[in-house]
């Protein structure tokens, strides 16, 4: 099936009249996936939006439950679990497999998370593979392909025809049959895409499982200025902490992104913090990403958005660290170990 | 600019390899092109990497801060990174003897995708280093700039504008706090913002916790503030940090005669110093 362009505005319309709507647009300074109403122009061809489309499924700031005491003095917890149908429209390869990596923390291993649950069950889902890379895409690298969006519920292809459009899905199959009428038959003819930025994973994620000891962890580090820029503008962090505002006689729990790259991420009671120092900080964000998170779900955890690449204030680039991971002695590691049991 | 960067990696290998030194920072080259990444040298055969071009953007101060008790560490400080480490050194940060000062003259940093000098090198008044040990390359001709054209601006919106457009930058912000890290003057060893029990500042992102947090900071580094715009560059949203940086230094200016921080070590503290002279039209 294929959407003419001119069509585009009719459908978001008509998508925006019975859900939310997120597209990615330029708004002001920022490049993000705002919310969608008649007039708002989407960019496709801006390659990444600066923050990615996380927050739709994770807020920055969930409310969890409020407590407190009713006007005749019974207490009460009501939890809240907001949710409203919504689509995420044009939405990229990368980030669709980002979404792939949430639903695996958040609905899979025997517990399903409440409130990301009813959000994830509302979501449409509809990528457009890309047109173009930026010089930091890098996902064809971790298993991904710029020109497929497979986890997505419908598959927008864009040649000069309009969108060519594949439903995925149940969900998606349902959704195009509301889509008919903007539709016509037809394919569009397009030139894959291939990333320009290529590291080699081959052999990453079982040197790193014998590297959790390694001089190398110091070396990157040092420039690490722990700022949590990588960790928010990451698709797939989705490390929280969960706090609480007390008004009167009413509080709120919510829950807030965290990151593990702030010292107090790990601070305990009684002061104690296993990751107190920068060192193993960042080697505990990369691990996660290209190890810990394979070996619980299979897959990594780094999409190859190329967002960090681009935002870190200090250029620690995960592409280099890839890199040089792959050019490490694992021996080292051990002289490290050798030397702590020496008391070196 | 080659000729600093020659002239520096000779300096680096020669004062790691007789042992006056046991680290030097500076800057190598990125994965991209025109792209220079901080550079922590420990020795000699190391000091080729070491690059100096019209892409350094990340200012030095700051790291020498986290290398304290290894030894002396030699710094590349240009006018801004050499004001900082004098501001660390009036904060009791930083011991003068610590760190040995290469000197390099700066011509203003560019944006690596654009090509355009960076706005704080466009903001900048001190490109030669104020402090150093040894001077690598010719000092340049400072630029004459009033670096409160933007204040001007800001202060001549009404209230209402003037409230807009801080609720228009803090509900941008991501607290992230890169600004708060990449600032050689934030220095304090517990944040307000990380004193959780204390709950000056909440975890929610909005643009009321996210104000507070940007005003206050701004308040308690704005008679330290050395002007080095990086809080500006390290911020991922762009969020126009300098401009508020420089309100408040040019308010203290006014009111207490604070000049321009770092260009000594000796520094003054209008904020936290009492003089009865001071003015109190507020009280």
């Amino acid at each position: 099936m294929l959407l003419a362009k001119d069509r585009l505005p009719q459908l978001l319309d008509h998508l925006a009249a019975q859900a939310r709507v997120y597209v990615p647009a330029r708004v002001g300074e920022d490049t993000r996936f705002a919310l969608y109403s008649s007039g708002l122009e989407p960019d496709f061809e801006m390659v990444n939006t600066s923050l990615p489309p996380k927050d739709l499924l994770f807020p920055q700031a969930q409310s969890m439950y409020r407590y407190g005491f009713d006007d005749n003095g019974t207490p009460f917890i009501d939890p809240v679990h907001d949710s409203d149908n919504t689509v995420l429209f044009g939405v990229r390869p990368c980030d669709v497999q980002s979404i792939a990596c949430m639903d695996d923390v958040f609905l899979t291993m025997g517990y399903e998370d409440e409130f990301y649950a009813p959000k994830r069950e509302k979501l449409l889902i509809v990528a457009l593979v890309c047109n173009n890379v930026a010089e930091s895409c890098f996902c064809d690298s971790m298993g991904l392909d710029p020109n497929s969006a497979p986890y997505a519920d419908i598959q927008l292809r864009q040649g000069s025809e309009g969108f060519e459009i594949v439903a995925q899905t149940e969900k998606g199959q349902a959704a195009l049959s509301d889509w008919k009428s903007f539709l016509s038959d037809g394919t569009a003819t397009r030139d894959n895409v291939s990333c320009t930025l290529k590291v080699d994973m081959t052999g990453i994620k079982d040197k790193l499982d014998e590297m959790y000891e390694h001089p190398i962890w110091d070396r990157i580090s040092k420039k690490c200025l722990t700022c949590g820029t990588c960790t928010y503008v990451c698709p797939t962090c989705h490390c929280f902490d969960i706090s609480q505002e007390n008004r009167m006689k009413l509080g709120e729990r919510f829950r807030s992104w965290d990151s593990c790259m702030f010292s107090n991420y790990t601070e305990m009671a009684g002061h104690h913090n296993p990751r107190a120092g920068k060192q193993p900080r960042v080697r505990q964000r990369f691990l996660h990403k290209l190890c810990f998170f394979e070996d619980r779900y299979g897959k990594t955890l780094c999409v190859g958005c190329g967002r960090c690449v681009e935002k870190c204030p200090v250029a620690l680039d995960i592409t280099v660290l890839i890199d040089q991971i792959g050019a490490a002695d694992v021996a080292e590691g051990a002289e490290v170990l050798e030397g702590a049991a020496h008391g070196n | 600019m080659s000729d600093i960067q020659t002239t520096l990696r000779t300096r680096a290998a020669e004062l790691l390899s007789s042992g006056e030194v046991v680290e030097v920072i500076g800057w190598t080259a990125g994965r991209f092109d025109n792209q220079t990444t901080p550079a922590f040298i420990t020795k000699a055969e190391d000091a080729e990497s070491l690059v100096f071009n019209e892409y350094c953007v990340n200012t030095t101060s700051k790291f020498s801060l986290m290398e304290r008790g290894l030894g002396k560490v030699a710094v590349c400080v240009r006018g801004c990174d050499s004001r900082g480490i004098n501001r660390m050194i009036t904060d009791n940060q930083l011991k003068r003897e610590e760190v040995h000062l290469i000197g390099i003259p700066c011509t203003g940093m560019k944006d690596r995708k654009t090509g355009e000098e960076l706005l704080k090198c466009r903001e900048c008044s001190y490109r030669n280093p104020v402090v150093y040990d040894e001077l690598i390359g010719e000092s340049v001709t400072e630029p004459e700039l009033n670096r409160f054209d933007a204040v001007e601006k800001l202060e001549a919106m009404d209230q209402a504008e003037r409230a807009a457009f801080f609720d228009s930058v803090y509900e941008r912000c991501i607290r992230c706090y890169a600004c708060r890290e990449v600032c050689p003057v934030c220095t304090c060893k517990s944040c307000f913002v990380d004193q959780l029990a204390a709950g000056w500042q909440g975890k929610r992102s909005n643009v009321a916790e996210n104000k507070f947090y940007g005003l206050t900071r701004v308040f308690h580094v704005g008679d330290r503030c050395v002007e080095c715009g990086e809080c500006q560059r390290a911020c991922p949203m762009d969020l126009p940090l300098m401009l508020l940086n420089r309100k408040m230094i040019k308010d203290l200016d006014l009111l207490f005669e604070a000049g321009e921080a770092g260009l000594d070590a000796e520094g003054t503290n209008p904020l936290g110093t009492y003089d009865v002279n001071d003015v109190e039209e507020f009280m």
